[in-house]
This record gives C-alpha cells, sequence and structure tokens, in this order.
C-alpha cells in the first residue's frame, strides 16, 4: 500500500524554468561583485554624469571592445547628412580688436591668416583673433574659426595658435588619468599658485589603457614609451616639440614630460598616409567615424596649434591642422565630453571661455577637479599679459 | 556516510532543489567572473540578461494573468457526459441492458 507522503508528490519542475531559475540566481550573484565595484567607482570624486562616469567605469572594467562598438554603432546610425544649408554667420571668438588691450603696436610675428576652403567665405572667417581682452600687441594664444569641409558646409572647426616663445606647456594629471599609483598627481586642476599666469587649458590624449602608447612626467616614466608613436614633448630647458618618438621606452634625460598618442596624424607637413583604421589607432571608435576630435600641431616656427571640431575624422581633423599650418601633429582626446579648448580673457583665470560654443563641457572645466589629464598653458616668467 | 532521506514532503524537495539550483548559479558566475575580461563586462552581461530575464517572466505571468482571467469570466460551458453523447447518436441509453429474448419482461 503507497504511502501518503509519495501520494503527495509534487509535479516535477519543467526543465526549461529550471534553467532559466539557475540563470536567473547566476545573473544576480554576478552583479553582486559587479556593483559593488561600481558603486566603489561612483563614489570618488566626479566632474561628470553619472552615466559618462559608468561608461568609463565599463571602459576601465574590462569593457573597452563593448563601449566601442556601442559608440561605433550609435555614431554611424546619427551621422550627419551632406550638404544642407550654408550657414549665414561664424560663431564669435576671441576678442575684437578694440577689446585688446593698449600698448604698442611693435612689429610681431602672426601667423598667416588660415584660407577658407568654402567660397565665399564668411565674415571673420580664418581670420587669427586675440584670446584674452587685455593681451597686448603680441598676443601669446590667436584663436579663428572656419569651415573645414566643403561636402559639410555647416561644421565648424575652432583652432588656436599658441605663440611658444612666450608661453609654457604643463602636463597636468587628472584625478583618474593617468591612473594610479603616480607621484606629484596635484589635485587634478590647475593649481591656484600658478592661475595669475594662465591663458589657456586643453584636454589631453586618450587614458593609456586604450592608446597603447607611454608618459613620461615631471622626468619619469609613467608608463613605457613606445616608438613609432606621435608624442608631445617638453625638455627640461622648456621647449616644446611634437614627435614621432624613436627614443626608446625609458626616459632621455633631457626630457620633462612627454606625453603620447597613437600614430602622427601629420608628418613633415604631410599627411599620414595610413589615416584609416587599424590596431595602431587604439581601442576606440573608427577613424572613419565623425564625432567631436581634437589635436594638437605644431607649425614651421615651432609654435602650437590646437584644433576642434564635432563630426570630425581623424583624417578632416589632420587636414583641419595641415590648413592651420601644422607640420607634424597628433590626436587628441575625442566625444563630445572629453574635448575642451578655453582661454581666459583675463589675468587670474577670469572670463574663461570655449573656444567652439557648442563645446560641451562648461569653460570652468579646469577650474575645478577634472578625471582626465590635460594642458595648462602659462605665460612664461617674466612675460606680461 | 548518512544518505539524504528518500521519502521527504514536497516542500522539502522543492528547497534541495532550490539548493542544487543556486550551487549551479554560483559556480556558473564565477566561471563568468574567471573567464571574463573584467568585472564591467561581467555586470554589463549580467544586466542584459536580467533584462531578458525579468521581462520574460513578466511577459508569461502576464499572459497567464489574462488566461485565467478569461477563463473566469467566459459562460460556463456545460458538459455532456459520454452517457448523452452516446444516447444522441444512437437512440439509445448505453447503461440500460436491452432485456433478452428469455429474460423475462
Amino acid at each position: 500500500m503507497p504511502s501518503a507522503r509519495s501520494e503527495r508528490r509534487p509535479l516535477p519542475i519543467p526543465f526549461w524554468r529550471r534553467a532559466r531559475r539557475i540563470f536567473l540566481l547566476a545573473t544576480i550573484a554576478c552583479l553582486v561583485p559587479a556593483g559593488i565595484s561600481w558603486m566603489g567607482a561612483m563614489s570618488q570624486a566626479h566632474n561628470v554624469g553619472l552615466g559618462v562616469s559608468s561608461v568609463e567605469w565599463l571602459r576601465q572594467n574590462g569593457g573597452g571592445p563593448i563601449v566601442t562598438q556601442i559608440e561605433n554603432w550609435y555614431y554611424t546610425l546619427t551621422a550627419p547628412s551632406k550638404g544642407g544649408p550654408a550657414l549665414s554667420a561664424l560663431p564669435q571668438v576671441g576678442v575684437a580688436s578694440s577689446e585688446g588691450g593698449g600698448g604698442k603696436t611693435a612689429k610681431a610675428y602672426r601667423p598667416p591668416k588660415v584660407v577658407p576652403l568654402i567660397h565665399p567665405a564668411l565674415p571673420g572667417e580664418g581670420v587669427w583673433k586675440k584670446a584674452a581682452a587685455g593681451a597686448g600687441p603680441r598676443p601669446p594664444v590667436l584663436v579663428t574659426t572656419f569651415r573645414s569641409d566643403p561636402e559639410y558646409p555647416q561644421f565648424v572647426a575652432g583652432v588656436a595658435w599658441i605663440d611658444s616663445a612666450r608661453t609654457e606647456l604643463a602636463y597636468v594629471p587628472g584625478l583618474a588619468e593617468p591612473p594610479p599609483p603616480l607621484a606629484h598627481r596635484g589635485s587634478g586642476e590647475v593649481p591656484e599658485g600658478k592661475r595669475g599666469r594662465l591663458v589657456a587649458t586643453f584636454n589631453g590624449g586618450f587614458p593609456l589603457e586604450t592608446s597603447n602608447a607611454g608618459l613620461i612626467y615631471r622626468g619619469k616614466v609613467v608608463e613605457a614609451m613606445v616608438d613609432g608613436v606621435a608624442t608631445v614633448v617638453e625638455y627640461r630647458d622648456g621647449r616644446i616639440d611634437i614627435v614621432k618618438w624613436e627614443s626608446g621606452a625609458s626616459a632621455p634625460a633631457n626630457v620633462w614630460f612627454a606625453k603620447q598618442n597613437l600614430p602622427p596624424i601629420i608628418n613633415n607637413g604631410k599627411l599620414n598616409p595610413n589615416l584609416s583604421d587599424g590596431p595602431e589607432w587604439g581601442e576606440t571608435v573608427n577613424n572613419a567615424v565623425r564625432v567631436w576630435r581634437s589635436g594638437i600641431g605644431i607649425d614651421s616656427r615651432g609654435n602650437l596649434l590646437y584644433a576642434a571640431a564635432n563630426y570630425q575624422t581623424v583624417e578632416s581633423l589632420a587636414k583641419i591642422l595641415q590648413r592651420a599650418g601644422a607640420v607634424r601633429a597628433l590626436e587628441l582626446d575625442i566625444n563630445e565630453d572629453w574635448t575642451s579648448f578655453i582661454s581666459y580673457r583675463h589675468p587670474g583665470a577670469v572670463q574663461p571661455s570655449n573656444l567652439l560654443p557648442e563645446m560641451f563641457r562648461p569653460a570652468e572645466r579646469y577650474l575645478t577637479p577634472d578625471e582626465r589629464d590635460f594642458f595648462a598653458l602659462y605665460l612664461r616668467p617674466g612675460q606680461k599679459w | 556516510m548518512r544518505r539524504l532521506p528518500r521519502e521527504i514532503t514536497p516542500g522539502a524537495a522543492a528547497r534541495r532543489t532550490l539548493l542544487a539550483d543556486c550551487l549551479i548559479a554560483l559556480v556558473l558566475a564565477l566561471a563568468a567572473i574567471a573567464l571574463a575580461a573584467g568585472i564591467g563586462v561581467v555586470g554589463f552581461a549580467a544586466l542584459l540578461v536580467l533584462l531578458v530575464l525579468v521581462l520574460w517572466i513578466a511577459v508569461e505571468a502576464g499572459v497567464r494573468r489574462v488566461l485565467r482571467r478569461r477563463r473566469r469570466s467566459a459562460p460556463p460551458v456545460r458538459r455532456r457526459g459520454r452517457r448523452a453523447q452516446v444516447e444522441d447518436e444512437t437512440g439509445l441509453d448505453p447503461l440500460r441492458e436491452e432485456p433478452t429474448a428469455d429474460q423475462p419482461r
């Protein structure tokens, strides 16, 4: 006779329902350590939104290829169409000559006007203007805008020219980039004591993790240098250069800082013939994808040129820098969240102003701690504003 | 070595299955964390899987609720027995034995 227990035997759970339960439990088990890691990252100081910080956390924790793929899809789907109505005016950048400070109109070198690509040219297109209101006859920073691509007549590129004889460039580590450990990290912002001489700040390169590149900071190797990679170098005597690095993995004795980022986009005045995609371009969106891009170059006189614009490919960015006079150049950071060039209208970091009005980050960006590393331009000691 | 009791209540059997499933899930999670490129990838993939599973369970529960409600609101169907069906088809009552010739009426 069967027992009462065996008569009450429960119905077996279907296999698929059990499998689903196992997957659900495994998912929850996976989310616990991931959540702890994410919350730890989010609890640190940030000056970007939660979404951007979360993407950065994903990128730093093995999700770089996922982020890159999603970015590629997104930017390809939202790519701008060619043509469209022509612009009637360019955004106002810099200060008009009448706003400039007094001083004698001494003969000082000025870079030649950037020849417009689209005709008829708009008022002020390619004409250099002072970035600072009180700058004398020899402004340390000049800025201009021009339409950079005849096929996309609504795109405006912003370019800054930096007088290397009057300024000194400093590499400033961010709070999270370069990643720890790093001696003399600082507070991730322009130091208070140096703001009196501050003329401009601009974004750095890709994070070290994604750029396949090296870094020398204060004469010491933070990340092994890579030969063949484009490098912004400051020598101990204060000279700045942009070179294709060929000095090996260690730090030469005369180098103060060297920041590498991807292969050169312009070398010896010519565009890199391989501006298409390849592993040498790092773990990032495809070179042909149109996003905010920025780059830095050097002209034949040793003055720096910075360029940034939305909807640029690597090739179109290189053409902007070449048109502005760069003979060697490299790409810096990309995407709207990381692209910034800020000039300061008055001494003491007063009245900061973005190079282009549509730049996403606020003009006060580098006066508060920032995650990413950046460059600061100061007037050389003894130079007058 | 003590063996697990075989004769157990349905509740105990369900708990035993749940424990086994938890252990399998833990092994799967540890394998995923060990094999993935980083904890970010694990978290991202887990979020996607969780989204799919939660949607699946929610849809299933919704469908079940709709069916139950429909069943409740539908007019009761009069079930006719086999006897009535046979009677309809043959005109004879299958349970009623027809008297044989030798049987007295």
